[in-house]
């Protein structure tokens, strides 16, 4: 589905220059789980944030379904972001004045063929919790939300953040397990960033970044259900 | 040297400086408007005091018919009684060349070989009257620059009939017609009304009044009483012909410069107080922003040991940085701002110099009550900061508390879309920063109804005045009232379509305790010209006997239809009757009495008799017509409708107008300002939220909605409050300008309401469009890495 060839992102000029990709090449395929891992610094946000049209990068190619994204206007990536990709961030980045519903529903409302808000939350096990604010959620049940608002639109591109960055390991699997359960079941194209690198056991490919670039690529045989990792 | 602290906060204020300013300029709308009234109000007070210092004005002023000089000494010797000034005053008719009607004015005498004790004139150009000089005047410098007199011109004059010129000395200033105009008129007509003085004995000679006089000033000793002089002095004229002493306080031109001081008050407390508590809230919304975002900072500082108050001072510091900008702006804008007004009064009082002058305890004053609004404004915000632990600000604030909002629990939430509810939800959070928009912004919309209601109230005064109470073209007044038969020699005038008589006689009509001078109109009963309608705009029919009193004097006598006044004429045989109320009229001029002519004719006991003429005439042959009169030796003066509307255009109007644009000015200021500061708080609070919806896939058009939702719903509110407001203002202000002399209705149009409704639209409408922009720079990757 991306077909990314030499990817390279540079902030900043002169003395102030941060090359955060230096030519990335990589091919991500339709249904597929990847873990992407690497330290600090790496360029795992970088890549995932030019992989939802959230950033441009400053050279090379970058194709979605054979389309470049590097080549369309603002409004395009905007439609882009609307119709194919769905994000889950570390902080949730819910809306707090929207309840649980709300906040999946607010999707349903610009989606192509959304589901109902109220099976996207049955789908990661909040069916119970649908008119609370998202103050008045725990931290692993704000990512749930923000999982079920990623995925209600049925994305063909799920991007994750470091989505169990702020939660404890047993909240951390809970989300973990929404989040492969969306993958098996809707068949998204499904990209985790974490520096956790037992994660990497769930993923059909785990992708090592180091210093802008893909350092390692490995296959897994089997994949763990989320369930089973411990940290 | 700046320390540390001093330049973060300098810092700080760079990166916040829209919102700064914004706030510094409604903020400066109010000073200025405070500084500019009370500027103008000590501008006027003072040139007028000083003015009537230096020039001897008199205190206490009497009309009569004829007393013998020797009787000023008598009344010098009343208790209280400083200085008294006999001499005369008349009414004469004037024959300018460059004018096609007659103009008339009033003369008065100068003593022949000294200067005045009282009411000294002021020399403006040429040279006083020569000792014992004839065929030379001096003219009111109103009259002077209406008609473009110079001194050397020469004017040629009705003097008790007789047609004389008189070469003009020199142009003059008293403070006796600051205000100067026609007795009794409303509205000032310069062009055909103008003031004269001439020596002692050639005007005493010309009306027989040599070694008398027929008006009189005086002074009182420092404790003198005014009101039992003025007692003693009716008592004494009364057989002179007296026509009721007065003081200051009822002297036609000292009140028109009252009235307008009054004016001024209003406006100098109550709109600064709205204008001041609207950027106290500005000022506590931006900083309360500043310290969410400085939370952390907060927190550190604390930890390094620096001390809640100097913490607070901080950002006081902050506040008042504001706050003197603001004070400068309000100080510059106050100031161009009254010399600006101050050029409008040169149009109205004729001072010898009227100059602005800032009443420099305004601004301490303006600086005191500023930075008043401003602790007010950020001492909440700052305490609250500076009370939390420093381990709990430093972590990141939790997620903000909602719940459904108000509308959404009526059962109605099914129908609403998202954006919506994230607006009306966000509002009800914050019930004080949407309270203070609404506020700001309801103080803008009503601000723009006062002086559209001003203009529309004035312009139906004379509109009603001019097309449906006086329907005649002009009028005219005898020197003398004449026998009725002239009035056959009017209609024989050319062009005249129809001519109807009048009588007007002074008098003193009392009720109970109270009682009021005026002139008694007697006008015929049926007439078409001069009508009389009750406060419904429907015709009064003047009975055969009784009176017609204004709605104002019946008030300030308290008398009711069917109550006997007492009617006390102050003219000729000087009759005193009781006389029965039958009527009330809606006049605009304050205090007016009517009767039928007939029955006024015989309550004075003079025969038929009348004292002026109402007509209409032949538009195409007004000019043959105005030839004629010119010729009539006893016309004492004209009034045409048609230049009154003009010079009304020309005066008060213009400057209704400069009031007007001000005033747009001040509420394009708060409302722009205002949205442009709620937009940019709510920008910055939920730059998180918002570049969430954009990474989700919201469009900036659509997560622009968020935002304008919100202001949309606060302008809905604000915008029917803001007209209450207006309504309120307008009547205020009516309220202080009505007197017992003017009275003005409360007219409020549509299309005024429309108007501040558009402007408000338009200028709330073009800031929010200025924020809107910066949503273009939203960054959506760093809004997303983690809260601050």
């Amino acid at each position: 589905m991306f077909r990314v060839r030499g990817l390279t992102k540079v902030y900043g000029t002169g003395a102030a220059e941060v090359r955060a990709l230096s030519g990335v090449d990589l091919d991500l395929y339709a249904s597929e789980l990847v873990v992407l891992l690497g330290p600090s610094g790496s360029g795992k946000t970088t890549l995932l944030n030019n992989l939802g049209g959230l950033d441009v990068p400053t050279a090379g190619e970058l194709q979605y379904r054979g389309q470049d994204l590097t080549a369309i206007d603002e409004a395009a990536l905007t439609r882009y972001r609307r119709d194919t990709v769905g994000f889950v961030f570390q902080f949730y980045n819910l809306i707090p004045s929207l309840t649980a519903r709300e906040n999946v529903g607010l999707i349903t409302e610009i989606a192509r063929d959304p589901m109902p808000a109220e099976t996207a939350l049955e789908m990661v096990n909040l069916g119970g919790r649908l008119d609370h604010f998202p103050a008045q959620l725990s931290g692993g049940e704000q990512q749930r939300v923000a999982i079920a608002r990623a995925i209600a639109k049925r994305p063909e591109v799920l991007l994750c953040d470091e989505p169990t960055g702020a939660l404890d390991v047993r909240t951390g699997i809970v989300v973990l397990e929404a989040i492969q359960r969306a993958n098996r079941e809707l068949g998204t194209l499904t990209v985790i960033i974490t520096h956790n690198a037992i994660m990497a056991d769930m993923a059909d490919r785990v992708i090592h970044l180091s210093d802008g670039r893909v350092h390692h690529l490995r296959v897994n045989e089997h994949r763990a259900p989320a369930s089973s990792l411990n940290w | 040297m700046l320390s540390h602290l001093d330049r973060k906060l300098w810092r700080d204020l760079r990166r916040m400086k829209g919102q700064a300013f914004a706030v510094a300029m409604v903020m400066g709308c109010g000073l200025a408007m405070m500084i500019m009234a009370r500027s103008l109000i000590f501008s006027l007070e003072s040139t007028r005091r000083e003015y009537y210092e230096s020039n001897r004005f008199a205190e206490v002023f009497v009309h009569l018919k004829r007393a013998p000089n020797s009787l000023a000494a008598r009344i010098k010797e009343i208790p209280g009684v400083a200085t008294v000034q006999p001499g005369i005053s008349v009414q004469v008719t004037l024959d300018l060349p460059t004018l096609d009607e007659p103009a008339s004015g009033m003369v008065l005498s100068l003593p022949d070989f000294a200067p005045p004790e009282l009411n000294r004139l002021f020399l403006r150009t040429g040279r006083w009257l020569a000792p014992g000089s004839r065929g030379e005047m001096l003219v009111g410098e109103a009259f002077a620059n209406a008609n473009h007199l110079q001194p050397g011109d020469t004017i040629a004059m009705l003097l008790n009939g007789r047609r004389q010129s008189f070469r003009i000395s020199g142009i003059v200033l008293s403070p006796e017609f600051i205000f100067e105009s026609r007795p009794g008129a409303a509205l000032p007509d310069n062009r055909t009304y103008g003031t004269f003085w001439m020596p002692y004995k050639e005007l005493a000679t010309a009306f027989d009044l040599y070694g008398a006089f027929n008006y009189l000033s005086l002074t009182l000793e420092p404790g003198g009483k005014e009101r039992s002089v003025i007692a003693e002095m009716d008592l004494m004229l009364t057989r002179y012909g007296g026509l009721g002493a007065y003081g200051r306080a009822d002297h036609p031109s000292h009140i028109r410069v009252s009235d307008e001081i009054r004016v001024l008050e209003t406006m100098s407390i109550g709109f600064p107080i709205v204008f001041l508590s609207v950027a106290a809230f500005m000022i506590n919304a931006v900083l309360s922003r500043l310290l969410n975002l400085q939370r952390e900072q907060i927190a550190i500082m604390k930890a390094f040991g620096f001390t809640n108050r100097q913490i607070v001072l901080h950002y006081l510091k902050f506040a008042f940085v504001i706050v003197a900008t603001g004070t400068v702006l309000g100080g510059c804008g106050g100031v161009l701002l009254g010399h600006r007004l101050v050029i409008l009064y040169h149009q109205f009082f004729r001072f010898p110099d009227l100059a602005f002058r800032a009443d420099r305890t305004a601004f301490p004053l303006a600086l005191l009550v500023c930075a008043a609004a401003a602790t007010a404004g950020v001492f909440g915000a700052v305490r609250r900061a500076a009370r939390l632990p420093p381990a709990e600000a430093m972590r990141p604030e939790p997620p903000a508390n909602y719940r459904p909002a108000l509308v959404e629990r009526t059962g109605i939430a099914h129908f609403l879309s998202h954006t919506f509810r994230i607006a009306v939800r966000n509002l009800e959070r914050r019930p004080m920063q949407a309270l203070f928009t609404v506020a700001g912004l309801a103080l803008a919309t009503g601000i723009l109804i006062v002086p559209n209601g001003f203009r529309d109230s004035v312009a139906q005064v004379l509109d009603t005045q001019w097309d449906i109470v006086q329907r005649q073209d002009l009028s005219l007044g005898l020197v003398e009232p004449a026998s009725a038969q002239v009035r056959h020699l009017f209609g024989q005038l050319p062009g005249v379509v129809t001519v109807e008589p009048f009588r007007a006689a002074f008098a003193r009509v009392g009720f109970g305790h109270q009682r009021r001078q005026l002139g008694i109109q007697g006008i015929p009963p049926s007439g078409l010209h001069n009508r009389v309608l009750d406060d419904h705009d429907h015709l009064v029919k003047l009975p055969p006997e009784g009176l017609v009193v204004s709605l104002k004097l019946a008030e300030v006598l308290g008398a009711r239809v069917g109550d006997e006044l007492r009617v006390e004429i102050l003219e000729g045989k000087r009759p005193v009757r009781n006389v029965r109320l039958v009527g009330v009229s809606g006049d605009f001029t304050g205090m007016t009495a009517y009767m039928a002519l007939p029955s006024l004719n015989r309550l004075l006991g003079e025969g038929d008799v009348i004292s002026g003429a109402n007509f209409r005439v032949d538009g195409a042959r007004r000019e043959d017509f105005l030839r004629a009169l010119k010729r009539i030796p006893r016309v004492s003066w004209v009034a045409i409708k048609d230049s009154l509307r003009e010079n009304f255009r020309q005066t008060t109007a213009a400057s209704i107008g400069l009031i007007q644009k001000i005033y747009l000015a001040f509420a394009v200021v708060v409302a722009f300002g205002v949205v442009y500061n709620n937009a940019r708080i709510s920008l910055a609070e939920r730059a998180r939220e918002l570049a969430t919806l954009r990474v989700i896939g919201f469009s900036r058009r659509e997560v622009g909605a968020v935002l304008v939702t919100e202001l949309v719903v606060l302008s809905l509110i604000a915008v029917p409050l803001g007209l209450l407001l207006g309504t309120g203002f307008a009547k205020a202000i009516i309220r202080s300008v009505n007197t017992e002399t003017v009275r003005l209705p409360l007219v409020l149009t549509t299309s005024n309401y429309a108007f501040a409704v558009l402007v408000v639209a338009i200028a709330s409408t073009l800031s929010a469009l200025l924020v809107l922009r910066m949503l273009d720079h939203l960054d959506l990757v760093s809004a997303l890495k983690d809260p601050e």
